[in-house]
Formats: structure tokens, sequence, C-alpha cells
């Protein structure tokens, strides 16, 4: 693919990656997958490849979760990822793909205008009003396409289409075919087929599984990063690679700035001080490890294009502010009483207490 | 010839391959790692009702406190040995330290240095704590590759379905272990024991010698010491001897959590690979078992699910290299396959399946400590089982069973032994109705042995206990409360007697407060007292006597100077009140009129108390004594003009203490009051203001509307048309003025608002 894409598939950013994990692998594998379980979890976790090749973590938290994860797609199982927003569910979801069938495009958003065509079949009335039905008139769907050429399919948010369309996975799931009534035939997964599924379980609008769906899956929870350091390395990595693609220069007091703004949305988040001493008001946001990271990125932004390449707090304090206050009025009064009762007592903070004043 | 057996205490794999290995050697003595002189006690482990998990009590006879506990659970390679020694006629002995050698041993360094392999050869002492400076294991699985010495420990030894020559790998392992760290004193001691134990039996025996110890100390026990070396390092041992005897343990103390440093981490699974031993569907059943605890916290689980969390754990093991499932692969592949997900419903069966609930019975006979011996005879007599996980109990009073039960409780809550929770607070006697939270914990057993000095059935030593405290009350009221609990649990030696030292302090006493003080405990001993018929009388007489005293000397009590003598006093005279009226009509009547005549004379002394007098004169119009009429003459003349408002104001607070309904329903009273606050002039009123406003503090909001209802009447209606002033104005300043005064105000002793 071409230099000029903003943002490559997961296979493609990390093909030297994957191409020195495949090279000595000789573990055996499930049908279809292109690395052995073991490699893919060194691929998500990190490590080195024989060859030495460094491989980035690409997810940091508990090991034992993705090892269910790997494993439940070793058998015949589904999987679904839950999480509040910003758990980095589609980030661990695409690279697993990447790493068992070294193709992450086939993918479906589900939305609450998604319907049975986009998850089953389509057709294309052209041909068929012109020659009726036949296969030639049939448009394929990712999930049609993995099935048929045994690989994994990615449906995101799976929870924000309706109940009705969720249940058409029912059959996919269980009998791993997929019926096409019209030309009296159906298309019979072929080995290596599977599904990763992601879904929020923190969420207005969202369509709760059925249970007859949910038992279809084996369900791995990812939770909010447990402690300050393991929060600070997750955003330090993805701001790094983020500002790589887009070419945004990195300045040297990027982890101090992280740390700080890290502190805010942790306490906000938690409703109390790091130190545990006062009790705080909750946002009604989810300041989510993701939110932080965007907020990073946005002040990199502005200190590239706008503040001669200095990374300062009256940078970050406008997209902070964007991602605090939520509701207008009640985060607004969650934000000034933070800043009025902690951060203006904290020396460190001085310029955060001024920008994000002004930023209010 | 001797084999030594190092295993991992309370390992069922060891278990296993030390039962196979013990058959097929044949020993003609089994020589196992515990104190010495419980060697005799051993035989009973082959008894039927002999169920573990059970523990070897040691204490040390004149110091009960010092004690300590060698658990054997069904799964311990200690108590698989025994076991096959008294089955096939094998003379088997315990070769470590002695119990007290090993106290005293340790009693210096608090902290046991506990070891991955430490088990039921290693004593747990209630409040020591486990101590990871020095684990073999977890330096070797480190040294295998594993991050979790659990794990390491489990494939390698327990779940290997073909093990090797493991318990000879197992001693090279821990020699080379040895060479690289230093062993403490206590344990060069105890090895040095075992040592000539060792050579002992083998000198005597005519056949191979089986010693059976934790894995730690096999390379000490085979390396050749002199005598004279062991000799020396064993002088100065104690020559008493300890009490041993059988206690029932839990499952929960066998688990880490306890504190318990050679427990191990899950111990309900450890029992469960003992039970499966062999089987195939280890995993299966344990997934069955999981799905049956949710099924039971009614949590649908299809079969389906099962079958899928099984694949899922296979898949689990094969990623990380493990020979089979273990319980973190089955616990992953639940959480995600039946729990959903969500960590917290695993969390909600995890106790019951990690830990268990099982406590270890002893058969009759066995020669327990004998106050455990006749716990044990009750809990069978009462069927109340011990369980290790709190559980709820209600018992109606009514039933036989149920007051044998609370007797039962109620006596080991004398003993301190905290087994059963009272959970509703308050009176256990008001209702027939009482709930208990009952969780046994096996530390009990030492309470229960401290208690033995006091007599040995539980009946005795609440008795001898209760009444040894009740001979140090010096006041009535801790007497009579004393009495109360002896009549709770069941206890008519120490009712006698507290009864006896209550009539003798009555006689001498002649402080009023006192007094009152244990009439209502009495009294709910004489309402609901099954004391025995002698009992009775001596109670109704000292009630009466105790009364009638009080009474007399009542006003001369209601003299005192300060507001809070004044306080604690009404609470009294309210409580006696009430207990005299709760009395049987028979009993009462007498009484009752004596009381009355006490409350009259403080209600007519103008030197009492005003708070107490209010009170007393309440407390007899309620009972009658005083006609409406005579009252309100009686408030009038108190709330007279030339008594001083804050006076009168403690007399109306006493009056209406918990009585403050009575303004509402009745008129003529009402009128007096009001009266009375009409007429003061402003000063008087500010003055008086705290204590009236205490009166109505006890009024709920809507009894405070009905007030005010009934003292506007109809005009009640009038408040409506009252308009807020727009800037308050001048009438603002004025109120200002009011609250300032207010503040300042002197009021007395009886402000305290």
């Amino acid at each position: 693919m071409s230099p000029e894409i903003l943002r490559q598939p997961a296979e493609v950013a990390y093909a030297a990656e994957l191409a020195a994990l495949r090279r000595d692998d000789d573990e055996p594998r499930p049908v279809g997958w292109a690395l052995s379980p073991k490699r893919v979890l060194t691929y998500l976790l990190g490590g080195k490849a024989s060859d030495g090749t460094t491989v980035v973590p690409k997810y940091v938290g508990n090991r034992r979760l993705l090892e269910t994860a790997v494993a439940t797609l070793a058998t015949d199982r589904a999987l679904l990822l839950l999480g509040v927003p910003g758990t980095a569910k589609s980030w661990v979801s695409e690279h697993l793909a990447a790493a068992i069938t070294d193709d992450s495009t086939m993918m479906v958003q589900c939305t609450a205008g998604t319907d049975e065509n986009q998850i089953r079949y389509g057709w294309n009335y052209a041909q068929l009003l012109a020659h009726g039905p036949s296969q030639d008139a049939l448009v394929p769907t990712p999930l049609f396409r993995a099935m048929q050429q045994g690989r994994l399919c990615r449906l995101e948010e799976l929870t924000r289409m309706g109940s009705d369309v969720q249940d058409t996975l029912i059959t996919v799931l269980s009998e791993k075919t997929l019926p096409i009534p019209e030309l009296d035939t159906a298309v019979y997964a072929a080995r290596g087929f599977n599904v990763i599924a992601t879904a929020n379980n923190r969420d207005k609008g969202v369509n709760e599984l059925s249970s007859a769906l949910k038992r279809r899956f084996n369900v791995v929870v990812l939770p909010v990063p447990d402690s300050f350091e393991e929060e600070v390395s997750i955003v330090s990595r993805r701001v790094a690679e983020t500002a790589v693609g887009l070419d945004l220069p990195v300045p040297k007091n990027v982890d101090d700035e992280i740390r700080r703004v890290l502190v805010v949305f942790r306490e906000l988040r938690s409703g109390a001080t790091a130190d545990g001493r006062a009790t705080l008001k909750t946002p009604s946001g989810s300041l989510s490890t993701a939110e932080a990271i965007a907020t990073m990125i946005g002040g990199l932004s502005h200190a590239a294009w706008f503040a001669d390449g200095r990374l300062s707090a009256d940078g970050l304090a406008q997209t902070m502010v964007g991602a605090i206050v939520k509701d207008p009025v009640q985060d607004k009064e969650v934000l000034s009483e933070y800043l009025e009762t902690v951060v203006k007592k904290r020396k460190d903070y001085a310029a955060y207490y001024a920008a994000l004043n002004d930023a209010l | 010839m001797i084999s030594y057996f190092g295993v991992r205490h309370h390992g069922p794999g060891s278990t296993a391959s030390l039962v196979a290995a013990l058959d097929q050697l044949r020993p003609s003595v089994v020589l196992v790692e515990g104190p010495s002189d419980a060697t005799g006690l051993l035989p009973l482990l082959a008894d039927r009702a002999m169920r573990p998990p059970v523990a070897l009590l040691g204490y040390a006879a004149d110091d009960p406190r010092r004690a300590a506990f060698w658990p054997f659970a069904e799964f311990s390679p200690e108590y698989q040995a025994v076991r096959w020694a008294l089955r096939n006629d094998v003379p088997v002995e315990l070769i470590d330290l002695p119990v007290l050698a090993q106290l005293d041993d340790a009693a210096p360094a608090e902290a046991e240095t506990e070891d991955g392999t430490a088990g039921p050869g290693e004593p747990d002492r209630p409040g020591s704590q486990p101590d990871d400076r020095r684990d073999p294991i977890s330096a070797l699985a480190a040294a295998a590759g594993y991050e979790d010495p659990e794990s390491w420990w489990n494939d390698l030894i327990e779940q290997n379905p073909a093990p090797g020559p493991i318990f000879a790998a197992v001693g090279n392992a821990m020699a080379e272990y040895r060479n690289h760290t230093t062993t403490d004193e206590h344990d060069l001691r105890r090895e040095a024991h075992m040592r000539r134990a060792i050579a002992q039996a083998a000198k005597n025996a005519d056949g191979p010698v089986a010693v059976v110890c934790g894995a730690l100390h096999v390379p000490a026990l085979a390396a050749k010491h002199t005598a004279a070396a062991d000799r020396a390092l064993l002088t100065g041992l104690p020559r008493r001897s300890a009490s041993i005897t059988w206690a029932p343990w839990t499952n929960a103390r066998l688990a880490y959590a306890s504190g318990y440093g050679a427990g191990v981490s899950a111990p309900g699974w450890n029992q469960h690979l003992w039970q499966t031993r062999g089987r195939a569907d280890v995993a299966t059943r344990w997934l069955a078992r999981i799905a049956a605890e949710l099924r039971q916290a009614e949590h649908l689980v299809s079969t389906a699910s099962l079958i899928e969390a099984e694949r899922l754990a296979v898949a689990l093991a094969a990623l990380r290299d493990r020979p089979q499932p273990g319980f973190e692969e089955l616990r992953e592949a639940a959480v995600s396959c039946l729990f959903g997900g969500d960590p917290v419903l695993w969390n909600l069966v995890a106790d019951r399946l990690l830990v268990g609930t099982q406590v270890g019975t002893i058969p009759e006979g066995v020669p327990l400590a004998p106050l455990i011996d006749d716990l044990q005879r009750q809990q069978r007599l009462t069927r109340l089982r011990p369980e290790a996980l709190p559980r709820e109990l209600a018992l109606d009073l009514r039933t036989d069973s149920g007051a044998a039960r609370s007797v039962l409780l109620h006596r080991l809550r004398i003993l301190g032994v905290g087994w059963g929770q009272l959970t509703d607070a308050g009176r256990s006697r008001g209702t027939f109705r009482e709930r208990w939270v009952l969780a046994w914990d096996p530390t009990f057993a030492i309470d229960l042995v401290d208690k033995l000095v006091y007599g040995s059935t539980v009946e005795q030593a609440a008795a001898g206990l209760l009444a040894e405290q009740l001979g140090e009350a010096t006041t009535l009221g801790a007497l009579a409360t004393g009495c109360e609990q002896a009549m709770t649990a069941g206890l008519p030696t120490a009712v006698s007697v507290a009864l006896r030292l209550l009539a003798d302090k009555a006689a001498l006493s002649s402080d009023a407060a006192d007094m009152l003080g244990a009439i209502p405990p009495l009294v709910d001993v004489l309402r609901y007292g099954q004391a025995r018929r002698t009992d009775a009388q001596a109670l109704g007489s000292l009630v009466e006597h105790l009364v009638v005293e009080a009474s007399l000397s009542l006003h001369y009590a209601a003299r005192p100077a300060d507001a809070d003598a004044s306080d604690v006093l009404v609470g009294l005279v309210v409580g006696v009140d009430r207990a005299i009226r709760l009395l049987d009509e028979a009993v009462s009547a007498g009484l009752a009129t004596v009381w009355d005549t006490g409350l009259a004379a403080v209600v007519g002394d103008d030197q009492t108390s005003p708070k107490v007098a209010g009170c007393a004169a309440q407390l007899r119009y309620a009972s009658g004594a005083l006609a409406a009429a005579d009252v309100v003459l009686l408030v009038q003349r108190r709330l007279s003009p030339g008594t001083r408002a804050v006076v009168a104001a403690a007399f109306l607070e006493g009056f209406f203490t918990q009585a403050a309904e009575r303004l509402i329903y009745d008129a003529d009273l009402r009128d007096a009051v009001s009266q009375w606050l009409t007429d003061l002039d402003e000063d008087e009123f500010v003055a008086a203001l705290p204590l009236l406003r205490r009166v109505f503090a006890d009024l709920g909001a809507s009894d405070r509307t009905r007030l005010l209802a009934a003292a506007l009447g109809a005009g009640a209606r009038r408040a409506v048309g009252v308009r807020l002033a727009g800037d308050g104005g001048a009438g603002w300043e004025r109120q200002l003025a009011v609250v300032a005064r207010l503040l300042t105000a002197p009021t007395g002793g009886a402000d305290r608002g």
C-alpha cells in the first residue's frame, strides 16, 4: 500500500514484526492461523523474535486475559471483548486478527443503522432484476467472505446494532453456516473462520445481547488500567506511535505532561485524589485512556503548528476541557471545583490551573 | 534400609505418589514429621468417625495460651502415611521435637519461618504470620522459568500423570537448594531430633524404614551426623510434658489467607484433586461443581456452557504449556464462558469452592480436651454443625430445639468463644426470636482449653467463669446484668450466685441510682426466667426489697445539684417504672403502690431536681395515680409566675420526657402549659427557650404539626395568610438581637444545646 495512507492496518504497520515471528515458528498451529498461539501472544504482549527483532507490546495489562482470548480463538468459539470505552477493545481485536490471519480488514462496524444485508449478504439489484437470484447477484459481506476463506471477521460495537440483527449471528456461530434460502444453498464456513466482536458494557443506546447469542461467545472483559504506571506506559506508547504516523515532532517534556494529564484524568475518573485524602465529584464522561491519548495528540499538534514545538499546559487545556466537560453545566462545576480545591494547591500544576481556568 | 519421602505438606500429588511408594516398599516402620510426644494419638486417625480436617492440639498444661496445631487434611501426605501404616499394621511414629520444645524454640522468634514445603509437620500457631523469607519452591520454580511456584509444583508433582522417581529428584533439588541457603537454629534442632529418632527406629526395625517429612528436611536427615553433635544440639530440651489432643480443623484454616504459613492457596482444589486422583475427568468434575455452586446462587448455567468452558480450559493449558488445566485455567475459562467475563460472579462462589466449608469431626470417646469434647456432644445434641464460613441462624425460643441452641450459644459467648454473634442489637429476651451469625474458627479450641480451669463441661465452665466475674462486680447493676446473662444462658448455679451476691449487696447499698439500675434486668429475669422455684422466690423478694429501698431513698437521691446526674436519674426512673408495669399483676400490685409512694415523695418535695420531679409527676399521671385535674394543678403550681423560668422549664422537660405527645391529646394540660408560656416575659422566655426546644425535639415532624394545630385551634389556618416581609427590615434587627441574647444567655447547666 502506498505511504499516502493515513493509517495502515495493523498487519501492514507491523509487517516486519509479524514476518520475524513467522520465520521459525515451528509450534503447532490451528488450521488457518498464520502464527502459533504462543507467537500471537508474543506479538500482542511484546518480546523478542528469534532473529533479534524487537516486538513492541501492543497491549499492556493482564497477560491472563489475552491468553484467554487467544485460547478462545484457538477453539472454534467466538470471542467477545467487553469493556468501558477506551479500554483498547478494538485495538486488541485488530491486532488479534492481524496476528492470527494476517488480515484485519474483514470488519463490520455495527451501528444502529446496520441491517441484515450488511451482516449476511446483500443483493446487486441490477443483476437481480436482470437475471433473477443467482450467485452473481449476491453481494458478500465481510462476514460472508471470512466464512468462505476461513478467516477472522471482526464485528465492532456489536451491541450498537439492533437485537434482531444481532441474532442473525446465532446460526453462524453455532452451526458455522450461513443459509441463503433464495438460492437454496448455504455458505459453509471454512476451517479457520471465527468471529471477534467488541462491545461496550457501559453506554447509552446499547442493545443488550440476547442470552442465546451471549452463550455463543466466550467473554473477556478488558479492564481500565489498574495502576498509574501502567496507564502512563500505555499513553506514552500510543502517543509516540501516533505522533510518528502524523509526522508530529515529539518534544522532550511529553512524558512529564502525560503524567500530569493522567493524574487529572485518573483523579476525576475515580472520584478521589491520588493520595486518597479527598473525595471529588466525577464528571459524566468516562475519561478513558483513549481520551487521554487523544488529548495528548491534540496537544502535540497544537505544539507543532502553533507553538514552535513547545508542548505546554496552554496547548493541552482546551482539549482537556473538551474531554472532561461533556455536560456543559454539571461537568463545568465539577471541573472548577476540582481546580479550586485540588489543583490550585499543587505547585507543579500552576500552569494547568491557569490554562484550564482560562479555557473554562 | 531407610527411605526418605520428601513431600509437600497438603499436596495431594505428593500424597498419591507417597501411598504408591509405600505400597511398593512395604516398610516395617513408618516415621512421620510431627511432635514425637503425640505418637500415642495417631491410632485414633483410623477411627471411622474421625473425619479430617483435624489437628493435633498441643498446649502447655500450665498455660493453655501457649498452644499450637498440627493440622491433617484428607489429602495431606502425613495423614495418608499414618493411615497406610495403621491399615497395614505397621508401627508408626512421630519424630519431630516434642510440643513444648517446639513452642519454646519458636517463642523468641515470633514469626514462624515457613517454607513452601512446610505443612502438617509444621505447627500452625495462632497469630503466627507466614514468612516467605525462605521458600525453596519459589526458588526452584523460578529456576524452571515459572512465575507461579504453585503451578510448577502442581505440574511437576501434583498433576504429573507419570511421575518418575520423584522423591529422589525432590531430595536432590532440596539438597542443592540448601547448599545455597542457611538453616536456622530451630530447624537444625528439629532435624537433629528427627535424625536420632530415625537412627533409633532403624536399629530396632527388621525391615525397611520409611521417613515421611517436608521435602526441605530430606537432605539434612539423610546426611551423616555424629550422635554426639546431635546430642549437643538437643541439650536443654524442656522436660515437662505437654497436653495433646485432637481438635476439629477447618479447610479455611488450611488456606494461606488464614495466616497459616504452611497452608495451600486453595484447599478446596487440593481436596478435589485428591478425591478425583487417577480419574481423567478432574476438570469436568470441577466445572460441574462450579456450575452447581452457581445454580445454588440462582444463576442459570447450561451444560453446553460447561462443555465450552472445559474446551477453553484445555486450550489455555496448552497455550501455557501445562500438562492439564489447573485451577487458574479452569477459573479463567469459567469466568469467560459461565460468568460472561464478570469476575465478580466468580468471587461469589470462590470461597465455597476454593476453600470449602468442611469442619472435621472427632469420634466420641477420644480423649479430647474435656471442654471440646463436651462442646462436640452439645453440637450433636442441638444439631448445630460447625461450619467455617459465616451462616445465619434464626432461632425460635418457644421451641425446645431453639431454646437449647440459644442456651449453648449464650454459654459459649460467656466463655469468650465467638462462634455465634447475635445480630439484632438490644435485648435478647424481649422477643422469642434470636438471630445469630455462626462461623467456626478452629482457634476456638484454644479458647476452650484456656477455660478448662472453670469446669470440664461447657455449662460448668460458663457458670464458673460467670460466677468469678460476678464476684468481682462492684455495682448492683453489673450483678443484675450478670444475673440476666446467667439466666439466658441457662446457668441456674450462676443465677443463684448472682442472687446471693445481689441480696448481700442490696442490703448494704444505700445508693438509689445503683438499686434502680439493677431492677430492670432482674425484672426481665423474673418475667422470662425459668429459674428454679426457689430462685424465683428469692428473686421476687429481692426485686421487692430493691424497689422498696429505692422508693424510700428516691427523693433524697433526686436532689442532685447538676443536670447530668438528673438526666441519668430520669433514665433510671423511667426504666424502673416500665419494668414494674410489665410485671404480673399479682406481683406488681404491691410494688406499684410502693413505687408510687416514692414518686409522690419526689413530686411533693420542693428540693428535688425539677427535672426528676417532672418525670415522676408524669409517670404518676400515666399510671393513673394522679388525676387529670390534679396534674393540671400541679403543673400550674410548678410553673407559677414566682418560679424561675429555668427551673420551670426543667420541670417541663422532665414531665415531657418521652411523653410530649401528651400535649397533643390532653387539652387541660396544654392549656396550663400554654398559659405559663404566654405569661412569661421576653427575657424569661429567651432564657427558657433552649430547654423548651429540647422538650419538643423528641416529637416527629408530623406530631409537631399536629401539636401546632391543636395549640392554635381553628386559628391554625391563620398561618396561611402570613407573608414574609420582603426585606426583613426593622424586624430583622430585632430578631438578630434576640438570637444574640440566646447565644450568650446564661441558662445554667441545663443548656447543652
